[in-house]
């Protein structure tokens, strides 16, 4: 092989002047011969006269691979490490392996006579030397030696990189890569985890719902909220004509009417999924809370005091317990039966106020004041605070229970983290808001988006992390109240509107799909009264 | 000054406990010869083969303590036929002072053949194996007495072992494991101390028996 002239040394490549000729060279042969192509990484070694490796080196890794342990380790101090103890620890990776190799061997007592008089003053504590010699006497027949090969890659991984290159250094730097073009990608949000190494990643508007698929027509009244439940098969909605609606989302996609949920008598402010998504709760303002089987929809109980109405609900995650918001300010848990278990009296709720549960139960949050939330942990009977600077009108909690969205009257709506110290990370603008309470959430592929109603009648979407505004949906004649986007398709978002109406909205590419779909279905019978083509 | 109440000087003490209690400390330290004296000095009774009893234990710690210890385990297997089987833990430590003894005299090689053999069969059970794992750890030095496993080549250990040995015979003879001596000065420390502890703001000193017997 031809030696570099120092000048080749120093040559870099590349438009911005800063990959060394020899290391780039040098990563992509050993990406070579890790992707098994030897003959390639030898002609490559050859054809540029850049070794991977010093003579020194490779012929230390042939002595590895050949069980050559004296001369492998006079090799190692020939190699021209300036690390004392790279040398020492290297050294006894070598001869604990000679060590173990003998013993599987049968050879115990010339495995004892290297412990002794070789690998004794090595050791970095006298519990390595125990943890050895214990294996003198064994109670397994397990094999203990590792793999040369295996022992290769550790010494690779003890001895600095430019005397052994890394493995699948190359793989590493085209990884980072790929990942802060994803983490760049404002309009991300698909499920695909593939991303091609041919063009920088970038997605396109069209990853986002932009059009309405469906309208869905069953209330009488304005909606004021919606869920979808955590399965993303239903969705729950509830309307000031003091019912609550489940519907089914199809396999394609199609949402319909699975059961109307009358019962409260007055308007129904919220609801809430079971963690398995079998039953509902419903919240009549400042009346009951009331729950519902979802495949039959059967009205199992109904919760009420005597005398204080409810106003919001949310289930334990365990599924045993309810809690309710109280007018009264405080905050009640029930047992299924109805049978009110604890009571968590002062200023814990406002009459209007969110009310959420962590997935672990301990956290209980609500709004307990105009301008702030309390974040109260039952286990720990601590509190926390999340003090704001306008009146708070409602909040949404992210499903790893680490962010707050918190709307404000503003309208303004900001991002907390919770998870730690309490801390604003971001902000949100550009939706109307003036006299209604506006719900926001989550939503999208691993939550990167941030969706908000808005009294101009659109639905806005933010990207979470550079908060963008990427999307205003227009199509309703009211103001949008609530917003939710099905946890599991990234491409489905409802939203509740004054006019009486759902939106389901989706990729303009499933916008095409529909209209076939609308076409075959006009040709056959019925169709749900739910089902509408209008766009 | 004095904290001792002054009416134990109103507790009668018979002769012949007293005789029971040094005999007692004798026999089970072994002292033959002063045994005899003694019994026939202060006239005594004893049953008659006690002298070998305690003539054969003596051997017994004599052997181990030199380092001798599989003809220790011979000689207790003769005295006492089921004892090291139903005691599994001075078992074992009586074989690894053979193997602490083969240790110490360099042989390396045999050391670990013996405990390869004798000793890891009570590894099946968890306390033993970190014993061994002592024993082998001992192994690994060229010169064992700096290891931190020195005290497993000291004299004191073996004394410790001589001890349960000792205990475990008599207790197999149905003779008491623990002299009276022993139990009566265990039991006056431990109340004295107890005494003091309520009377320590009167600025007694705390309770020393090497004060006491120094008067």
């Amino acid at each position: 092989m031809a030696r570099l002239l120092q000048s080749e040394e120093d040559e870099v490549i590349g438009s911005k002047g800063v990959i060394k000729k020899v290391e780039f060279v040098q990563i992509i042969a050993k990406a070579l011969y890790s992707l098994g192509y030897k003959k390639s990484g030898a002609h490559l070694e050859e054809e540029s006269g850049i070794p991977l490796h010093s003579s020194a080196v490779n012929m230390f890794m042939h002595q590895i691979l050949d069980g050559n342990w004296g001369e492998s380790v006079a090799t190692l101090h020939s190699i021209g490490l300036k690390d004392e103890s790279t040398v020492k620890s290297a050294s006894f990776l070598i001869l604990e392996q000679k060590f173990f190799e003998l013993l599987d061997g049968g050879k115990v007592m010339d495995a004892l006579k290297t412990l002794r008089t070789e690998i004794a003053h090595l050791c970095a504590s006298s519990n390595q030397l125990r943890e050895l010699s214990s294996n003198l006497v064994s109670f397994s027949h397990d094999l203990r030696a590792k793999s040369r090969p295996k022992l290769l890659q550790e010494l690779q991984e003890l001895l600095p990189p430019t005397i052994m290159v890394p493995e699948r250094r190359l793989e590493q730097l085209v990884e980072q890569a790929l990942t802060l073009q994803r983490d760049a990608c404002v309009f991300h949000n698909s499920l695909d985890r593939e991303i091609s190494l041919y063009t920088d990643h970038q997605c396109g508007r069209d990853q986002i719902p932009s059009r309405t698929l469906q309208i869905l027509e069953a209330h009488s009244d304005e909606v004021w909220f919606l869920n979808f439940s955590h399965n993303g098969k239903y969705l729950a909605s509830s309307s000031n004509d003091q019912s609550a609606i489940i519907w089914e989302v199809g396999t394609n996609g199609e949402v319909s009417l699975k059961h109307k949920l009358s019962g409260h008598h007055k308007p129904v402010s919220s609801v809430s999924w079971s963690s398995d998504d079998g039953k509902l709760l419903t919240c009549g303002v400042e009346e009951s809370v009331r729950c519902w089987d979802v495949s039959s929809g059967e009205c199992l109980h109904v919760y009420e005091k005597s005398g204080p109405g409810l106003v919001s609900c949310g289930w334990s995650p365990d599924g045993k317990s309810i809690f309710s918001g109280v007018n009264d300010r405080s905050i009640c848990m029930w047992d299924l039966d109805g049978k009110e278990v604890e009571n968590w009296k002062g200023q814990r709720t406002l009459r209007i106020s969110d009310l959420e549960i962590t997935r672990d139960g301990k956290q209980i949050m609500s709004i307990f004041k105009e301008t702030a939330i309390l974040l109260f942990d039952r286990e720990a009977k601590s509190e926390r605070v999340i003090e704001e600077d306008q009146t708070i009108t409602s909040f949404s909690l992210s499903r790893d229970n680490r962010y707050l969205l918190v709307n404000l009257v503003g309208p303004e709506i900001h991002l907390w983290n919770i998870d730690g110290d309490i801390n604003l990370v971001a902000k949100y603008k550009g939706h109307k808001r003036t006299r209604f309470v506006i719900k926001s959430c989550f939503g999208g592929s691993e939550q990167a988006f941030v969706a908000s109603g808005s009294e101009d009648s659109q639905v806005y979407i933010w990207h979470r992390g550079s908060e963008e505004l990427i999307g205003k949906l227009s199509g309703h004649s009211g103001s949008v109240n609530c917003v939710s986007w099905n946890p599991v398709n990234p491409h489905m978002l409802a939203s509740a509107s004054d006019d009486g109406t759902i939106r389901i909205w989706g990729l303009n590419s499933h916008l095409q799909q529909h209209k076939k779909l609308q076409q075959v279905h006009s040709n056959g019978g019925s169709m749900a009264a739910a089902y509408n083509g209008r766009t | 000054m004095d904290v001792d109440p002054p009416n134990y000087d109103n507790v009668t003490i018979n002769d012949s406990d007293v005789h029971s209690i040094v005999l007692s400390y004798l026999v089970h330290n072994c002292y033959r010869e002063t045994v005899e004296s003694f019994a026939a000095g202060t006239g005594m009774n004893q049953p008659a083969d006690y002298l070998e009893d305690i003539e054969k234990r003596k051997k017994i710690f004599q052997c181990a303590l030199e380092g001798n210890a599989l003809k220790a385990i011979e000689l207790t297997e003769q005295l006492a036929p089921d004892l090291l089987e139903s005691n599994k833990d001075l078992h074992f430590d009586l074989l690894s002072l053979h193997f602490v003894e083969l240790v110490r005299s360099k042989k390396c090689n045999e050391a670990l053949e013996f405990a390869q053999t004798k000793l890891t069969p009570f590894g099946k059970v968890q306390k033993y194996v970190e014993k061994l794992e002592d024993f082998m750890a001992l192994l690994a030095y060229e010169e064992p007495e700096k290891s931190p496993m020195f005290h497993l080549l000291s004299l004191e250990h073996r004394q410790q072992v001589v001890d349960s040995l000792n205990r475990a015979i008599l207790a197999h003879a149905k003779l008491p494991s623990h002299t009276a001596m022993e139990r009566l000065i265990q039991q006056t420390t431990v109340v004295r101390q107890l005494l003091n502890q309520d009377h320590a703001k009167d600025g007694h000193p705390p309770f020393a028996l090497k004060d006491f017997l120094n008067g």
